[in-house]
């Protein structure tokens, strides 16, 4: 029998809220992380985002950072808070064995740093010392730093999938038995390359996501961090055991680079795939965390793929990206831990901004907290480049 | 958690993209940065896929292609790419563009084209491949992840086959943002990059680049002799310098693996030409590795880069192949005649440390 693997700590950080009990009390009481941007200056400042309202200076203070505060990107900051959490929480501290590992993810890295100092750096040879911060990596070996991971450390970049790829990963090195331990998340940080990237391809709501709704209009993109404590069944304190990891899969569209195949083809893939690893039916499923990013061909090629999934038996379906904002490298990990909440509580978890159903589809997402039984929950995560992941979570 | 190199397709500063052994000539050339020599992408890629391609996807997708068709053009359960800077070129573009037209931007393509995950999703596009795709970025870690990942892969399903690689380009800006952190040497000749004294020694190193793809498989699939036997990665604070400490993790993986250092006959060192860098392996060639047949280097040949060890792979695997190493990659050592193990070590900075073991398989030859 392969080893279970459990989550034991978590830790997030985000628009609607610093560690688990704020980011749950915001979503109960249906308040949302989306608003103005306020973190830097844009021509593109009327497009509503969901920031960690922030300065780098008070992050440095979250993350216990007081001297030096500028050799850190922000989604360095935000990974660091977010893992501080996990191991404030129940998880042990002192981890830094053999058989630890850390696998983070994140799509832009230190852009924050980058985009700021980038011109300076090139025309003057100036703040040269940022120039290790740009890449995907530096924000990795700052948490292995922080928490003396020495064994196995590595960084995932699949684009918006990949956190949930962390997760994945984290899951397969416990029950292959390459580690008992895996610190496992993501993070990434709101940049002006990716406000331009986003705006460029015509997929950004002027009015803050609305996903599953027929006037959806597009994406709302948002930044922060989440992290979980991956353990082993047998090195897990039962008392810290809050969910396990049944079920994963990552599969790839091959249909397009930036656009969701329609009818959902990689999407399906991702959820039977999942389902079949967990010996798990569609019906077993009690809620499904949609990527659900308010996109027109997201939302349309994804409520496609669970109907064809789950026909008769459809279970609550709701995207929490109307909270936070779709966060890039940190949105798999951020609905792994939603996801969890969802478990730890017995609840359905709500959406927001929905008002028209859309006509293609024959379900509506759920719109308040419900309290439910809630033994296995999916979460879905998709991403550029045709990578689809999804995630099953089971009570222990 | 092993498996066969059943092949491989690589594209660096050599002249290795159309030839399955060592290329008859090397090329020696004074500079600071070693580029690529790259085949006739037309006969590899689509002319109309190929229009608007940027130079690291083709550079991805030829040298995937050549690896499969040397293969057999099998069909990989897995596509995993490491890459140290992803779509570096592209991703310069982009921000470029922003920053210089005050957000009006001239074109969105560069955006699509910088994740870094476009190499990974091209070929899968291309091959019409559905199967998992994985793209790891993190420095010199990025390729030795890829290949950990694969070995799990094969772990999982016996039968499947993976497609594994490495690759990172170098960009004009690259070049200079790094020299100000002392990384680039003045123009030397790369044969010379380590070897004693003159403009090989010193501080920094010469930069590199490429594309090293292998079809990795559980089960021999035609008449494979290379076997990629395990890889061990460890990372290192930058607080936590202890020599003896890089010895214990090699003689914790070779022991795992049931070999001593006395059994390698080669070990593929990551020498730079960087005299700081360069000690710790000089230090262990002496202290841990003393025992060992013979010693070579790789970077003279196709640079620093953070994917780097893609092409040590192929160095090692060709190596074992041909029962025989070429005396322009041997490091102060006699050629051997037989290679039965090899071990690879590279480090970056002392930082990301990668090691993996490659051994002939039995009865071959």
């Amino acid at each position: 029998m392969p080893r279970k693997v459990f989550v034991t700590g978590m830790g997030m950080i985000s628009a609607i809220g610093i560690g688990i009990e704020e980011t749950l009390n915001s979503i109960i009481n249906l308040k949302t992380g989306i608003g103005k941007l306020s973190l830097f200056r844009s021509i593109h400042g009327q497009i509503p985002v969901a920031e960690v309202r922030l300065s780098k200076g008070e992050l440095a203070a979250l993350a216990g950072i007081y001297r030096n505060q500028d050799a850190y990107s922000r989604n360095a900051l935000f990974a660091l808070i977010a893992a501080e959490q996990v191991y404030h929480g129940k998880a042990e501290r002192g981890v830094g064995d053999r058989r630890t590992g850390l696998v983070m993810a994140t799509t832009v890295g230190g852009m924050d740093v980058n985009e700021r100092y980038y011109r300076s750096l090139t025309r003057e040879g100036t703040y040269k010392d940022y120039i290790r911060l740009f890449d995907s990596a530096d924000c990795t070996e700052k948490v292995a730093t922080r928490f003396d991971i020495r064994n196995y450390v590595t960084t995932i970049s699949t684009a918006c999938s990949s956190s949930a790829n962390s997760i994945m990963l984290g899951a397969r090195l416990i029950k292959n038995n390459k580690l008992d331990r895996v610190l496992a998340g993501g993070s990434d940080s709101l940049t002006k390359f990716t406000l331009n990237g986003f705006n460029a391809l015509e997929i950004l709501s002027p009015t803050g996501c609305r996903p599953f709704d027929l006037n959806r209009n597009g994406l709302t993109i948002g930044e922060g961090a989440a992290m979980l404590m991956l353990e082993a069944e047998e090195k897990a304190d039962p008392e810290n055991v809050i969910c396990e990891i049944t079920g994963y899969a990552n599969v790839n569209e091959a249909y397009h680079q930036t656009a969701s195949a329609p009818g959902g083809t990689g999407a399906f893939m991702a959820m039977e795939k999942a389902l079949d690893l967990a010996s798990l039916k569609p019906d077993d499923i009690d809620y499904i965390n949609a990527h659900g990013t308010g996109t027109e061909v997201n939302d349309l090629a994804e409520g496609k793929a669970i109907e064809d999934l789950f026909r008769n038996s459809i279970p609550p379906v709701s995207s929490t990206k109307a909270f936070t904002g779709h966060t890039l490298g940190a949105a798999g990990a951020m609905e792994a831990v939603l996801s969890a909440l969802a478990i730890m509580h017995q609840i359905v978890l709500p959406g927001l901004n929905f008002a028209v159903p859309m006509p293609e589809l024959g379900f509506i997402p759920v719109q308040k907290t419900d309290h439910a039984a809630i033994h296995h929950v999916i979460s879905n995560s998709f991403g550029f480049g045709g990578n689809n992941t999804s995630l099953v979570f089971s009570k222990a | 958690m092993k498996a066969y190199v059943a092949s491989s397709g690589v594209i660096s500063p050599q002249q290795t993209h159309d030839t399955t052994g060592f290329p008859e000539h090397v090329c020696e050339t004074v500079t600071s940065r070693l580029r690529c020599l790259e085949p006739d992408y037309r006969t590899l890629i689509n002319p109309v896929q190929l229009r608007r391609m940027p130079r690291i996807l083709k550079m991805g997708l030829a040298s995937a292609k050549i690896c499969l068709e040397r293969a057999g053009n099998v069909k990989p359960g897995a596509i995993i790419v490491g890459t140290g800077l992803g779509c570096l070129d592209n991703l310069e573009k982009f921000l470029l563009d922003m920053l210089d037209h005050d957000e009006h931007i001239t074109s969105v393509l560069p955006f699509i084209n910088s994740t870094h995950n476009a190499v990974a999703s091209q070929i899968a596009m291309v091959l019409k491949n559905y199967g998992y795709n994985y793209t790891y970025c993190h420095r010199a870690l990025s390729f030795e992840s890829a290949l950990q990942d694969a070995l799990m892969h094969i772990r999982e399903s016996p039968d499947t086959s993976v497609l594994v690689g490495g690759i990172d380009e170098c960009t004009d800006d690259y070049m200079l943002l790094h020299n100000y952190l002392g990384y680039w040497k003045q123009p030397v000749s790369n044969l010379d990059l380590f070897r004693g004294t003159g403009a090989g020694s010193g501080s920094g190193t010469v930069a590199g680049e490429g594309s090293a793809f292998f079809l990795l498989s559980g089960i021999p699939r035609n008449e494979e002799n290379v076997i990629l036997e395990a890889v061990h990665t460890f990372f290192m604070p930058e607080a936590y310098t202890d020599p003896e400490g890089i010895a214990a993790e090699a003689d914790h993986f070779l022991t795992e693996n049931n070999t001593g250092p006395a059994d390698l006959d080669l070990v593929i060192l990551g020498l730079s030409g960087d005299d700081h860098d360069d000690s710790i392996y000089r230090r262990l060639r002496q202290r841990y590795f003393k025992g060992a047949a013979s010693f070579a280097g790789f970077k003279h040949l196709c640079g620093e880069f953070y994917t780097a060890t893609a092409f040590a792979l192929w160095l090692g695997a060709t190596a074992i192949a041909n029962q025989h190493v070429p005396a322009v990659a041997l490091v102060d050592s006699e050629p051997k005649t037989i290679i039965n193990k090899v071990l690879i070590y590279n480090h970056f900075k002392n930082a990301e440390h990668g090691m993996m073991l490659l051994t002939r398989a039995e009865g071959s030859g």
